[in-house]
């Protein structure tokens, strides 16, 4: 117990946050939204809620008028995913995705009058995904085909953040051409960089459609989501496996990573510290006593050994009311006088129809 | 009726809410039997489907009679032989009749549909039965609760009445006064009934509500969700300066053909009725198919018609299309959005449009089998050569 008590604290973070970019807009960029919605579609399926994903699509390919299937992202040749689901909720769409807004979000310097889902409330205990697409070059990032960012803002901002405490651990991930220059200057503490090319090097998109007419995904993220697609909230699986997930031969880029601002090995840091939103609750009888490390807090509160009894499941739960539930009584009953009354005409008109005569049968 | 009887379980008035429109005494009969609600609609239709039976069997023994008498009094013409009606043939008529509402798959829908229709066709078909059987008072007892339920069986009252007159063989003449005494009793019956069952209703909630809300809804209009009548089209596209008017005229459309129908048709007060309904079930404000069904029903009482029918089938296919296209239609508009109310609309013109070439059709052909009945089948001009009869 001792062992599986001190897993509970081996990552220092209490939520989960995600900032997903696609930046690109225009048709033919479809596969930059498929690769942002899919990630979306994984954080979101591992446990990070709405509230806590800052989504930013800079076009909207599910309602484009050249969409031969309207309300529709898919990430597979021949349909076979549609991460465009119908609980999508898209904080920053279209023109809205610009430089200036995304480091607003990272570094909180938002003007009030933003709602609550377009902001990154992020604290010291938050580890959050950053994950960016788009058109990208030697340092830079093509923002709507009219602005960039270039990796020297972006470490400015990383820096900004650690400074105000607004993450305890930071997964940045970019797929774009050359993406590996763009973490190149990161500076901050406690941040891993994943990209999907090296500087000179171009990502390669996976698979066109022919039913569709675009190229659906870039390979890098495609065989992302696939891996991603075997993780669920309890797997133990680490991000050693994350970067070896698309060699050069599926790739045919080669992905790049940076672990030496990380504080952690990255054999130890769960796919699920950043991809998902884990809460660990375990229901034990027994008491733990806990590591050094947290003497201090076991010295505030007393050890109690009060034993409690083992809860069945079944008696969480109403079970014998709902079964032996009766009908809903009714209240309201028609008055007494008007049924009365009601049946007095209905005898009178029996009675002059039929004749007197039948009377002494029916009483 | 379900949000009725919730409001009342709160304490609320059901008619505070603008969706129960229907009548105290509904209230009453579906406390206690909501539970069993497709129960209740499949006796309702067994119910007139029986009461149609037996109204249609006396009918057929009086228009016997009637044709006996006729025959012997000399008053047909010599060669009408083939149109005089026979037992064998009318033997099945009843049983017919009973079918024709039974499986009609209008009634069948509306049963479905847990209709409050199915129990104004019930009552009206026990009225149309007391009215046959000759009983002024049941009859009377029946029309009011009709009229109460839904305004319109209030016209109904002029064909029961000249069959009443018929039956007591009293001669329909203005300045007869036994006619006029007899009408006073028949229409004091009917407007003693109505105003004991208004009184009756009031008693069951302590509250005049359901006044506006059941009669003030069917004369005004003011719920313009699309059905199968003529009403919402126009009343949508309205000005509200022109509504008031509108209705008015709309209203006094279904009034309006009793006096003349009345007054071409009072040998025949039977098939005035069947008339008159079809032209209740056409223009009254929130029609149904069960409407449709009842009249429906009455079809093969006039099977002797069909020889000079001229219009039949392409009514029935129109009928018949229209009523095929009508959830087509209405899912194209409302769901898939790639049509518009004017399709919907479309269709149901072209629905009453049918409708009222049908009934027209069975009122030409009545009227032309009773000319021939009294002027001979084989129709000469002055000059001898034949002629052909016209309705004008």
């Amino acid at each position: 117990f001792q062992d599986q008590a001190e897993q509970f604290f081996r990552s220092g973070h209490t939520n989960n946050w995600a900032v997903l970019v696609c930046t690109s807009r225009f048709w033919f960029n479809y596969r930059h939204v498929a690769n942002t919605l899919s990630i979306y579609r994984s954080v979101k399926r591992l446990g990070i809620a709405d509230s806590h994903i800052v989504l930013m699509l800079a076009d909207d390919m599910a309602c484009n008028p050249r969409n031969p299937k309207p309300a529709t992202v898919f990430s597979h040749k021949n349909m076979e995913l549609n991460v465009y689901g119908d609980d999508v909720e898209v904080d920053y769409r279209s023109y809205e995705v610009t430089v200036e807004n995304f480091l607003r979000v990272l570094t909180g310097r938002i003007p009030p009058s933003t709602p609550r889902s377009k902001r990154l409330l992020s604290d010291d205990r938050s580890n959050i995904l950053i994950y960016m697409t788009g058109h990208g070059g030697n340092g830079f990032l093509k923002f709507q085909d009219s602005e960039e960012i270039t990796n020297v803002e972006l470490a400015d901002a990383f820096e900004q953040m650690w400074q105000k405490r607004r993450y305890n651990e930071l997964l940045f991930i970019i797929d774009t051409c050359q993406g590996a220059s763009m973490y190149e200057r990161f500076y901050s503490p406690n941040i891993m960089a994943l990209a999907s090319s090296q500087v000179g090097e171009d990502s390669l998109s996976h698979q066109p459609d022919l039913g569709i007419g675009v190229h659906l995904m870039d390979r890098y993220t495609f065989y992302v989501l696939e891996f991603l697609e075997e993780i669920h909230p309890a797997s133990q699986t680490n991000m050693n496996d994350l970067f070896q997930v698309c060699p050069k031969s599926l790739c045919v880029s080669t992905p790049g990573h940076r672990t030496d601002l990380f504080q952690r090995d990255p054999q130890n840091v769960l796919i699920t510290d950043f991809f998902g939103s884990v809460r660990k609750v375990e229901i034990t009888t027994e008491t733990i006593s806990l590591d050094s490390d947290l003497a201090d807090f076991e010295s505030k509160f007393p050890k109690d050994e009060l034993a409690t009894e083992p809860l069945k499941y079944a008696e969480q739960l109403p079970v014998a009311q709902i079964i032996h539930q009766k009908p809903k009584q009714k209240e309201w009953h028609p008055p007494g006088g008007f049924i009365l009354g009601l049946w007095a005409l209905i005898i009178m008109v029996f009675f002059k129809t039929y004749g007197i005569k039948h009377m002494k049968h029916v009483f | 009726v379900v949000e009725g009887l919730a409001l009342l379980d709160l304490g609320v008035s059901p008619y505070s809410g603008a969706v129960f429109h229907e009548t105290p005494l509904i209230i009453y009969l579906f406390h206690f039997l909501i539970e069993y609600a497709e129960l209740v609609f499949m006796i309702t239709d067994v119910l007139t489907a029986v009461a149609l039976y037996l109204a249609i069997q006396d009918f057929n023994k009086v228009v016997f009679k009637k044709q006996k008498l006729l025959i012997e009094l000399d008053k047909y013409a010599a060669d009408v032989a083939e149109l005089i009606q026979t037992p064998m043939e009318m033997h099945y008529i009843p049983l017919k009749v009973a079918l024709f509402y039974l499986l009609n798959p209008y009634t069948v829908m509306s049963c479905v549909a847990k209709s409050t229709c199915a129990i104004n066709n019930t009552v009206i078909a026990f009225f149309i039965l007391a009215t046959i059987k000759g009983s002024a008072f049941l009859s009377a007892v029946f029309l009011a609760l009709a009229t109460y339920q839904s305004l319109y069986p209030l016209t109904l009252f002029a064909p029961a009445l000249l069959y009443l007159l018929q039956r007591q063989f009293i001669p329909i003449k203005l300045k007869s006064k036994s006619f006029w005494l007899y009408t006073m009793q028949y229409a004091a019956l009917y407007l003693c009934s109505l105003v004991v069952i208004i009184c009756l209703s009031f008693f069951l909630l302590n509250s005049w509500d359901f006044i506006p809300s059941v009669y003030g809804f069917i004369l005004s209009v003011p719920d313009l969700t699309p059905n199968i009548g003529l009403f919402w089209y126009f009343f949508a596209e309205m000005f509200e300066h022109f509504s008031l008017f509108f209705v008015c005229v709309f209203q006094i459309n279904v009034f309006f053909y009793t006096i003349p129908l009345a007054i071409k048709l009072k040998e025949h007060p039977v098939f005035f009725m069947f008339v008159q309904i079809a032209i209740i079930s056409i223009f009254k404000s929130y029609p149904t198919v069960g409407d449709v069904a009842l009249y429906m029903a009455f079809l093969p009482v006039w099977s002797h018609l069909y020889r000079f029918l001229r219009n039949i089938f392409i009514l029935s296919c129109v009928l018949i299309v229209c009523s095929l296209l009508f959830p087509v239609l209405w899912h194209l508009w409302i769901y898939a959005g790639s049509a518009n109310s004017n399709f919907y609309y479309a269709i149901t013109l072209t629905f009453n449009i049918g409708q009222i070439l049908l009934v027209s059709d069975y009122f030409y052909a009545f009227l032309r089998r009773e000319y021939y009945l009294t002027h001979g089948l084989h129709l000469t001009r002055q000059d001898g050569t034949e002629a052909m009869l016209v309705l004008k």
